[in-house]
């Protein structure tokens, strides 16, 4: 008797429990599974808006039916050398906004780690102005700073006695321009998750090192990027995940769905905005955002495997 | 026992209050209506005048501001404005409207720019809005320039759109830069400086020979300002088909076949492009700055360029974004005949709550008196071309240009227009031919498409990857 009573009450915890959850699974069912398998049914489709209006005051199948291509749209993919320039170009984004970040935001870390810092909350705020600035700000202020005749960044290589750098029109420059857009917004962000690891990284180790006689340089080396393993891991895996949705900084950057007149800043989504919206093929869109949804499953399952070796050398 | 009664209380009490709050309603129906627009179709010196402003704090502010000193009177107190979109892109704005059509989201009025009507005349799409001759949109039709108002003209017959105002197109250009240049200054004179085009980029040569300015501000503007005094641009007039066929299938298609879309194409990449250095492309006549921004208006007052091809409205960003070049301008005829750049529709979509105040409202925002008006503040040209013969224009002058005639000027480059078949990829087609110019230009058209028989930085080879981009557009035959 006492025993199904406890029983009972735990179930009831449970539903209370999943009421408590439920939120979420609404949410992820609605703006994430379903529109995940709407796409991946659009993608065997030859639509436009058209299709899609006729479809929706008629009803009809057949309106489908007559639109349905197979896996024609997939072909094409492959071997749309704008998709794969796309590909390239936003993991090149990716390597140089993300690598210098890193290293930035650990030295901005280890400087407020300092506990002889003063105004450290003033500092720690200051850093995450800019992510919460509005991205749309971000971009048309770096569009003026990188322009090409008036930018602040030509006119200062002027004085130094350097020509004017491309920053739209030529590749490498464009990537670094939107690489500093991006450093700028989350820099002070992943500086206060740096912190916030050092923060908790045992005060015993630095005095057991400092007993041994180590050297700043070795403490940092021995003691402090060891621990934070973990914390890399994750950003580089958060990091990885945004650079491949980058879409608003180049967009804004170029003023165009091309990414630069040669497309020498197009990412993988705004291919795919440009496709489904302005060329009005919403079926070879819905193709490209499988292909990328590929393209985030391979990257993560690199991310797993280096997660996982960390972890097996963390237990060593 | 005693929850239940408290809720029910509530309950009864807002009943109570709906009621109350209903009660004057029915003396003058209330209405809101959700205006979407984009750049600035919609004015806020006139529409404040219609109804109600709401959603916008500054044209709020600004109307209860002008009603209390008694220089405003509303016309319609019970109509509520809520007016969105001002100052964002054609582009954003269509895509936004194109996803809430079906839905229950669909706005009252929406402005929909000239590139996509091609695309929205088209029949399933065309169905999701109303034929405005049902709404008498017949009766009206005569006060309009007859090539704008059969733009709005589906291709199932049906009426569903309004046109706003009407680019036309002149050249503004800057007095003292081409005196300094040794070129004539009178309008007249100038004029005559290019009748063609080939003569305006000739112009444009010889003046950047003699001065440190750049000629125009964009020469890419020139390809749609060129096609637009034709007849046709990518869909075929005679047979009324848009025959896009599939890249791969032997791609064919007007809009690469037409050879005023090639004549364009060229000219604008002569204009581009006028010197080359190691066949990469280093001298134009034009500048690399983007348009219509405060950068490009800090660049007018540092006299980086000394032309702007100009459609009506284009005078209103010169007088916003450099206010300081006020007198040095004048505003001449452009090269070959007529011209206009940019132009929207207004449309009421089937899914609009309140299609009856929809109708009014847009039926008085573009009468004749409106327009005119609209053409006093903001310099936007009236489609309403009866007024082209009354003094209110024919008389128009405005002093930040040098006191040029504006509205002989504009009227005299509207009339002449004949109307060009639109097609659902018009946009689409040209975001690849302006990419392809911009390339050329810009001298980073490396790419040389298999078979094209070119070298690199050339315009036949940005013309065959854009041939070869537009083939990707593919749309099934409609």
């Amino acid at each position: 008797m006492g025993r199904t009573k406890q029983v009972s009450a735990i179930a009831r915890q449970d539903r209370i429990g999943l009421l408590y959850v439920a939120p979420f699974f609404v949410h992820f069912l609605l703006f994430g599974a379903i529109p995940i398998v709407f796409t991946t049914f659009l993608a065997f489709f030859n639509a436009d808006m058209d299709l899609y209006y006729e479809f929706m005051d008629t009803f009809d199948p057949g309106v489908l039916g007559n639109a349905f291509i197979g896996f024609d749209n997939f072909r094409e993919l492959g071997s749309d050398p704008y998709f794969w320039l796309a590909l390239k170009n936003t993991f090149s984004i990716w390597a140089i906004s993300t690598i210098p970040q890193l290293i930035v935001a650990f030295g901005i870390a280890s400087l407020l780690a300092n506990p002889n810092l003063r105004a450290s909350v003033f500092w720690r705020t200051l850093l995450m102005v800019p992510n919460i600035t509005s991205v749309l700000a971000v971009a048309i202020v770096f569009q003026q700073i990188f322009d090409r005749d008036f930018g602040m960044v030509n006119t200062l290589l002027y004085y130094v006695g350097r020509g004017p750098v491309e920053w739209t029109n030529e590749t490498l420059p464009s990537h670094f321009a939107i690489a500093m857009m991006i450093d700028w917004r989350w820099l002070g962000y992943n500086s206060l998750i740096f912190l916030a690891a050092i923060l908790a990284i045992p005060r015993e180790l630095y005095e057991s090192a400092s007993l041994d006689g180590a050297s700043r340089w070795q403490v940092t080396r021995f003691v402090t990027i060891p621990q934070l393993r973990n914390t890399i891991t994750f950003m580089v895996v958060i990091g990885t995940i945004g650079g491949l949705g980058l879409f608003v900084e180049p967009l804004i950057y170029g003023g165009s769905y091309d990414g630069g007149a040669n497309n020498q800043f197009l990412t993988m989504t705004l291919y795919l905005y440009k496709n489904a919206f302005l060329n009005m093929r919403l079926g070879y869109g819905a193709a490209i955002g499988v292909g990328i949804t590929i393209v985030v499953i391979v990257v993560s399952i690199v991310n797993f495997l280096i997660t996982r070796r960390i972890a097996s050398e963390d237990s060593k | 026992m005693a929850r239940r009664h408290i809720v029910a209380t509530v309950i009864g009490s807002a009943l109570v209050l709906g009621a109350l709050v209903a009660a004057p309603s029915q003396a003058a129906p209330k209405v809101t209506l959700q205006v979407w627009g984009f750049g600035n179709v919609f004015e806020p010196n006139i529409v404040m005048k219609y109804g109600m402003i709401k959603g916008n704090k500054s044209w709020e502010t600004l109307q209860q501001s002008l009603i209390k000193k008694k220089k405003l009177k509303v016309l319609n107190p019970n109509v509520t404005l809520v007016i969105s979109g001002g100052g964002s892109q054609p582009d954003a704005a269509y895509f936004k409207l194109s996803a809430a059509l079906p839905g229950n989201a669909a706005p009252d009025v929406a402005a929909v720019e000239m590139a996509y009507m091609g695309q929205t005349r088209v029949k399933s799409t065309a169905n999701q809005f109303i034929d405005l001759n049902t709404y008498g949109a017949n009766k009206i039709k005569g006060e309009y320039l007859p090539f704008r108002y059969e733009q709005g003209l589906s291709a199932n017959g049906k009426q569903i759109g309004i046109p706003t105002d009407v680019g036309g197109l002149a050249v503004a250009y800057r007095t003292d830069l081409f005196k300094k240049a040794g070129l004539p200054t009178a309008r007249a004179s100038v004029a005559k400086l290019w009748p063609t085009w080939e003569k305006f980029i000739a112009t444009g040569k010889k003046f950047q020979a003699k001065s440190s300015a750049a000629f125009i501000d964009s020469s890419g503007n020139m390809f749609q300002a060129i096609l637009n005094q034709g007849t046709s641009k990518y869909s075929n007039p005679k047979t009324k088909k848009y025959d896009y066929v599939r890249a791969g299938s032997g791609f064919k298609s007007f809009a690469i076949s037409n050879p005023a879309v090639k004549r364009a194409f060229k000219l604008t990449a002569d204009a581009g492009c006028t010197s080359r250095k190691n066949g990469k492309c280093s001298g134009s006549i034009g500048t690399k700055i983007p348009q219509y921004n405060t950068g490009w208006g800090a660049a007018i007052e540092k006299n980086a360029f000394a032309t702007v091809l100009a459609p009506a409205w284009a005078l209103d960003y010169i007088t916003q974004f450099a206010p300081k070049s006020r007198g040095k301008w004048d505003v001449a005829a452009a090269p070959g005949v007529g011209g206009n750049l940019g132009g929207s529709m207004l449309t009421i979509p089937k899914k609009a709550d309140n299609i009856d105040a929809a109708w009014k409202f847009i039926k008085w925002y573009l009468a004749p008196t409106q327009q005119l008006d609209t053409f006093k503040q903001y310099k936007l040209f009236p489609t309403t071309y009866k007024l082209y013969k009354q003094p209110a224009i024919k008389n128009y002058k405005d002093r930040f240009f040098n006191n040029a005639p504006l509205g002989v000027i504009y009227a005299n480059s509207a009339i002449k227009l004949k109307p060009i078949l639109a097609g659902p990829l018009d946009r689409a087609i040209d975001n690849q031919y302006g990419a392809a110019l911009s390339r050329v230009s810009f001298g980073n058209q490396t790419k040389v498409e298999r078979g094209c028989k070119a070298k690199a930085q050339t315009t036949e080879a940005a013309w065959c990857q854009a041939v070869s981009d537009i083939g990707r557009l593919g749309l099934s035959g409609k």
